[in-house]
């Protein structure tokens, strides 16, 4: 049964005037025959078109884009129209000026394989790649070969690192054991002495350097104190003696002036300065006498002036005193300083984060200068004990960091080393079940194909000793495929052995059985001139298989330019057209 | 129909999840990947380490 009604060709190749096929509802085996160009062609064409979007007679002509040989004489590809129409209804190719074909209604889409004679080369005579890309979409896993190369790559890439992780475990255990050796060899065992070291951690020797810099620091301050002690004595003193000093010339010239006179100048001085705002009064301003009031201010400026050695004798006086105070005020303040400083060594010589055994010095710290200047010279010994104290503590606390830092390096690697222990053999089973499956996809795939190809051979050629056919992907080459066969029981090539008209039956064959792999119920197998080289004794047997395989598809059509093929039809099962002669005038009919 | 990459792929992912080299939801969750070839090492090394957490060797 087929449920293909009719095609109609318009305007594209040989079909100048509309041309249409009418197929026969219970035979799905179709038969076109033809005189050498009499648009056979053009109906293989037209349903490759519908199935395919493509016009493959043209491919490899070396004719470039191809479009513009689609369209009949005189026609453009907008003029061409391809429908078939089935019981499920019609579906139209039409073309745009662009070349895009466009199909409508797209779920109408008839699947088409077609098989040329040309097509026979690169299934059995062309390079094992040629014929690769023939069956490449049955057995192309190359997705699923470009994850499983990502996940070789990664276990080799993971295998590096877990060696180097080894490498770096065994240095860490190694700087660990070094460590351990140098602390005497605790026991029990290196890891555990480690770990023991860095749970104590290095805050203890933290606390004695801290205590140990602050002794150091406040022995160091105390030992300026002396000095700046006698400095700011020596000070005082000499600023006392120039106040003394001052204070008796101030006195001498009291003596050589009228008593009083102090008195006697501030007076002056105080009309002096009414007189620089009344220069010219007409009475005295203190006593109001208007006698000798002329020339007045004249008079004073005089006796001022004669009070001079008095007046630099007196400011002398306050500036020693202003220096005094000074010096004394600087001394109560180094004092002040001196006796905090010593308070300060006496906290620090009694905190209890210096190291017990530290030699301190014995007697406390005397109460004057010349005293602490001795006591200094007594310590002075003790500081390099403290510095030898302070570098062991430095030095201990470097070994637990430096041995916290190896434990942790040791425990990272030691962890990322677990890690890869865990997954690496799971990678590489997985990796060892991608191969397995694949290999066995593949090679499932290619028995599949050539055990098909095998049963339709034997068929054609029963008894001739050209049995068993093989497909065999070259493991060594990629998309690579390589046909095998027995001949007489031998093992090989059919290229080197077989005849034309043999090779050409193991091509029809083996596309019969891709064609029959995806989904051929819906597909429509085309035979376009195949047969040529077939003789008289193989072409029942093949019509006979090709009837037979007919059955699985949903239509097979096959065209042949020989006339003897009408002879071995089966009006009962054979659906058999005739092509007249095509003109130019009236195309395909 | 589906690719052959992607029917291996089917096949791939059923037995490494039958295996428990993957979790089943991780198994669907690679599977366009793998057929596509588009799984990075990344996919493939966090799926493994999932499938460890949830089911540690003994």
């Amino acid at each position: 049964m087929s449920d293909l009604k009719r095609l109609t060709i318009a305007g594209f190749r040989g079909a100048i005037k509309p041309f249409s096929l009418r197929f026969t509802a219970e035979k799905s085996f179709t038969v076109i025959y033809g005189e050498n160009a009499s648009g056979k062609s053009t109906i293989c064409d037209a349903l490759e078109l519908l199935g395919r979007a493509k016009v493959g007679s043209l491919d490899n002509r070396g004719l470039g884009a191809t479009t513009r040989y689609w369209p009949s004489i005189g026609r453009s590809l907008s003029d061409i129209s391809v429908s078939l129409e089935s019981l499920n209804g019609e579906c139209l190719a039409t073309i745009a000026r662009t070349g895009d074909v466009f199909i409508s209604p797209e779920p109408l889409r008839p699947r088409v394989e077609v098989f040329r004679r040309n097509q026979i080369l690169s299934l059995i005579e062309t390079t094992p790649a040629a014929r690769y890309a023939a069956i490449s979409r049955f057995v192309d896993v190359s997705g699923v070969e470009a994850s499983e190369g990502t996940l070789r790559e990664l276990i080799r890439d993971l295998k590096k690192q877990r060696d180097g992780a080894a490498a770096r475990l065994n240095e860490n255990e190694i700087t660990i054991r070094q460590f351990w050796e140098t602390d005497g060899s605790p026991a029990p065992d290196p890891f555990t002495w480690a770990a023991k070291e860095q749970e104590r951690g290095t805050q203890d020797y933290e606390k004695e350097i801290e205590a140990l810099r602050a002794l150091h620091s406040a022995y160091t301050r105390l030992q300026d104190l002396p000095s700046r002690l006698r400095s700011a004595q020596q000070n005082a003193t000499a600023a006392k003696s120039a106040a003394e000093q001052a204070t008796a010339v101030v006195h001498d010239h009291l003596k050589d002036v009228q008593q009083d006179a102090g008195a006697v100048l501030g007076l002056l001085q105080a009309v002096q300065l009414y007189l620089t705002k009344h220069p010219n009064p007409a009475a005295c301003p203190v006593c109001e006498s208007a006698e000798k009031s002329r020339g007045l201010a004249d008079r004073v400026t005089e006796r001022v002036k004669s009070f001079a050695s008095l007046q630099s004798a007196q400011a002398a006086v306050a500036s020693s005193t202003q220096a005094l105070e000074r010096a004394e005020q600087q001394l109560q303040l180094i004092r002040e300083v001196a006796r905090q400083e010593v308070a300060k060594f006496e906290t620090c010589r009694h905190s209890p984060a210096l190291p017990s055994d530290l030699p301190l010095p014995a007697a406390t710290i005397p109460n004057s200068a010349s005293g602490l200047t001795s006591w200094l010279s007594g310590a002075a010994e003790l500081q390099a004990e403290w510095k030898r104290a302070e570098a062991t503590r430095h030095d201990r606390r470097q070994f637990l960091r430096t041995l916290k830092q190896s434990l942790e390096t040791w425990q990272v690697n030691r962890g990322a080393l677990d890690d890869l222990d865990q997954l690496l053999p799971r990678m590489e089973q997985a990796l060892k079940i991608v191969e397995e499956e694949r290999r066995r996809f593949t090679d499932g795939m290619l028995e599949r194909i050539a055990g098909e190809v095998s049963r339709l051979y034997a068929a054609v050629h029963p008894g001739e000793g050209l049995d068993y056919v093989r497909l065999e992907l070259d493991p060594k080459k990629r998309a690579s495929l390589e046909i095998g066969a027995n001949f007489a029981g031998q093992r090989t090539r059919p290229q080197g052995y077989f005849s034309e008209s043999h090779l050409d039956t193991l091509g029809i064959c083996v596309f019969l059985a891709l064609a029959a792999l995806d989904d051929p119920q819906n597909t429509i197998v085309v035979l376009d001139d195949v047969l040529s080289s077939v003789d008289d004794t193989h072409a029942d047997r093949i019509l006979k298989v090709i009837r037979s395989e007919s059955a699985r598809f949903r239509h097979c059509i096959l065209t042949t330019h020989q006339n003897s093929w009408k002879d071995r039809l089966n009006a009962a099962t054979d659906h058999f057209v005739e092509l007249g002669k095509w003109s130019l005038t009236a195309g395909v009919s | 129909m589906q690719s052959a990459s992607e029917e291996l792929a089917a096949i791939i992912v059923e037995r490494l999840a039958r295996e428990r080299l993957l979790s089943k939801p991780e198994a669907r969750k690679l599977l366009r990947k793998l057929a596509e070839g588009s799984l990075t090492a990344d996919d493939w090394r966090a799926a493994l380490q999932r499938a460890i957490s949830a089911n540690p060797p003994a």
